[in-house]
């Protein structure tokens, strides 16, 4: 029986131009740059692709999303959902063209198969607010939020060292990091 | 249904009720439409098709380089891609009057094929089959029967029992679950079975697998648009002059587009075209409902962008359902009204002065009910799409299209007066896709032998002029599209879309003359007014296109937000 590793996916989501609605995308792009992943680990700007990430979701074992989510809890909580809960991922619920996170999954299993998933979300501080830059709350946050998302990445069977020399920021990621 | 008459052909059950019968919003379609009918002792005997979108693309391109008409035009739908490009590049092309090269209008061809075979196979099973097929009683049939059943359809199906029985499992388990998905609130769904679908189990159940496989197949005919057109939605290798896809003419690149075409074709031969035929064949009595009576068809996949006549299927008018005697297409012949729609005043204008001046009265209004104008041809509502196409084709004698309907009218045992129905039409669909299909390989052997005697034109340079006017026509999958452009200083001084959903689902015109859906739809039999699967047939085998409008509601409150336009 072939033991091979289960595939993570970690998808960042969300419309990086509203201030913490781009708050997965951020988180995901960090862990780019920090991080080395193993083989059976792929880091994702999904953005606000919703149901387009149908084939990057249909080709995985494990879904860890980071997201917005509005729980009750102030901003800057953070959040592990699982089940009917992950109808809460802000980006998959963008437009009225877009369905929801659970939708998605389960027209990837109408079609294929359905990764298990799970999401790490933040609640937001700010998200109307046209800007690039993350709240000061989500800034201050990040740090943590990356952590779940890595510790959920090792309980999934993947792995993951710090970078010896990060990766270069970009102009909009000194705004951001 | 009397299951012991084996060859009755069923009629759709009628019902007594008298009131109104709204769809809205009518899903399975591109963009927002309503459809408002009033029904009196079982049948529908006023009905309004309503447009709940305001574009506005018009007022956006006022001032612009025409050479950007396209990519603003290209957004008007991502599900009709690709043609609107082409035909804002045909429009300026024929006002700067730029000759195209034979390499680049076969590029273009093959890019607006591929979209014929991606959208008639996305829209037969995707967006109208659950009209037809009841997903529910699938999980009622036999799985070896099925796949007996399936596999007697094309010499080419080698199909299990025990495919057919897992995609029962999980279907079952999603009914079962309450979560319906793709689903939700359709109309086979509901305590008392919905006796307007007729199908055996069986039947239901080999459909029901087939919408799943032609998911996966409509990518590949998605990929193929993408070889050629750079990315799918919204090709971009369309320019004033030809095309910029010079990497397209590698051998790699061709073989990779001819590979999944060729894959594609091949579903559409095995499984689209017997599908359509035996679920054709179970509801034949509705050869009889839907139709209409005009129908206009702009041709494409010429051989010369100035000769609408030198296209592979011919344009043309046919009134009357008189296919004896088709008529040319004058492009001089065709008027906008604005007398039942959502505009300033009761002008009836060629779209070269046409004014989109939009003025909003309220969802009850009967008077004025949509965002549509109302195209008129010689003051006639004519339908446009795969029927009108194939329609103007076989009065042609165009020889592949006389072939496939006679083959299609052949396996149905039906004269062609059925094509003049929703049946006819959706037939018609699959009918144009199946001839385009076959044609690819003909149009890329041409391309291939044009590059192997070493012509690899693809654009011709130009000048833009400071006064010009064109019109760029196409026939879309959905059927006749004209862009149609002013241009002063050169700059864009008006800009009018027609689009075929504006012909076939627009609203009356000012002399009360209803649009083509709404005639299609007076005397439709409704079985059930809360679940009118019946209006979806017809309405659905227009394959609607409404165009994105401009709505937006606040997430939290649910409220529409009001936009100034700086």
């Amino acid at each position: 029986m072939t033991d091979s590793p289960k595939r993570i996916l970690v998808l960042g989501v969300g419309n990086i131009l509203f201030t913490d609605e781009g708050i997965g995308v951020r988180a995901v792009t960090e862990l780019e740059r920090l991080y080395d992943v193993s083989e059976n680990v792929t880091l994702m700007d999904g953005g606000t692709l919703g149901t387009r990430l149908m084939d990057p979701i249909l080709n995985c074992d494990m879904l860890i999303v980071i997201d917005a989510v509005l729980g009750d809890g102030p901003a800057g909580s953070i959040y592990r959902l699982t089940g009917e809960d992950l109808r809460k991922s802000l980006a998959f619920k963008d437009s009225m063209h877009q369905t929801d996170l659970v939708d998605t999954l389960i027209m990837c299993e109408l079609v294929g198969t359905r990764p298990d998933a799970v999401i790490i979300g933040m609640e937001p501080e700010d998200y109307h607010t046209m800007a690039l830059e993350l709240s000061p709350v989500s800034q201050e946050r990040q740090e943590a939020l990356m952590g779940f998302v890595l510790e959920e990445i090792a309980k999934a069977g993947g792995s993951f060292t710090k970078k010896a020399v990060p990766g270069p920021l970009t102009q909009e990621r000194e705004q951001c990091a | 249904m009397s299951g012991s008459k084996p060859q009755a052909i069923p009629v759709t059950p009628k019902s007594n009720y008298s009131g109104p019968v709204i769809v809205d919003p009518v899903t399975r379609i591109e963009g927002h439409l309503r459809i408002d009918a009033t029904v009196e002792n079982g049948k529908i005997v006023d009905v309004r098709s309503s447009s709940q979108l305001f574009r506005g693309l018009e007022i956006i391109l006022k001032g612009r380089d025409p050479r950007d008409a396209q990519h603003f035009t290209q957004r008007s739908c991502g599900v009709c891609t690709y043609v609107h490009a082409l035909a804002s590049t045909r429009a300026v092309d024929n006002a700067v009057k730029v000759k195209i090269p034979k390499n680049a209008i076969i590029m273009r061809n093959l890019v607006m094929a591929s979209q014929y075979l991606h959208d008639h196979l996305v829209h037969f099973y995707h967006l109208h089959a659950l009209d037809w097929v009841n997903v529910a009683n699938a999980l009622k049939a036999d799985p070896a029967k099925t796949a007996a059943l399936s596999n007697s359809l094309s010499p080419n199906r080698k199909e299990t029992a025990a495919q057919f029985k897992a995609v029962q499992d999980k279907v079952g388990a999603l009914i079962a679950s309450g979560k319906l998905g793709i689903f939700t609130n359709a109309y086979f769904l509901g305590e008392k079975k919905n006796e307007a679908y007729y199908l055996p189990a069986e039947a239901d159940l080999m459909a029901t697998k087939h919408y799943l496989d032609a998911l996966h197949m409509q990518v590949k005919a998605a990929r193929a648009m993408a070889i050629f057109g750079a990315k799918n939605p919204h090709t971009q290798f369309t320019v004033v002059g030809g095309v910029t896809n010079y990497d397209a003419l590698k051998p790699e690149r061709i073989a990779e587009y001819k590979a999944l075409t060729d894959e594609v074709t091949a579903f559409i031969k095995d499984f689209y075209i017997p599908d359509l035929l035996a679920v054709a064949g179970f509801y034949k009595d509705w050869a009889a409902i839907g139709g209409t009576t005009n129908f206009i068809s702009f041709g494409e996949f010429p051989t010369d962008e100035y000769n609408l006549e030198s296209r592979f299927f011919a344009p043309g008018v046919i009134f009357k359902k008189d296919i004896a005697k088709p008529q040319a297409f004058d492009q001089n012949q065709i008027k906008e009204h604005v007398k039942h729609s959502w505009y300033v005043g009761d002008a009836a204008l060629h779209p070269y002065s046409g004014v989109t001046d939009p003025k909003y009265t309220n969802l009850q209004d009967k008077d004025r009910y949509s965002w549509m104008k109302a195209p008129r041809y010689m003051g006639e509502a004519c339908e446009t799409g795969p029927l009108a196409t194939v329609l103007v084709a076989y009065a042609k004698g165009h020889k592949p299209t006389v072939d496939a309907v006679n083959f299609v009218l052949g396996k149905l045992g039906v004269g062609p007066a059925a094509l003049f129905s929703t049946l006819g039409r959706t037939a018609a669909r699959g009918i144009e896709c199946l001839v385009t299909a076959n044609q690819i390989p003909v149009w890329l052997d041409a391309l291939v032998s044009n590059v192997k005697g070493g012509d690899t034109e693809l654009y011709t340079p130009w000048k833009m002029p400071s006064e010009a006017e064109g019109v760029g026509f196409a026939q879309a999958p959905r059927g006749a599209l004209s862009h149609w452009i002013k241009i002063k200083k050169g700059k864009i001084e008006n800009f009018q879309l027609v689009v075929p959903s504006t012909w076939s689902l627009g609203p009356r015109c000012a002399a009360g003359k209803l649009g083509p859906v709404e005639e299609a739809l007076m005397g439709t039999p409704i079985f059930d007014p809360k679940r009118p699967v019946e209006i979806l047939r017809t309405v659905h085998s227009f394959d609607p296109c409404i165009a994105c409008g401009v709505h937006v509601l606040d997430a939290k409150t649910g409220e529409t937000a009001s936009f100034k336009v700086l």
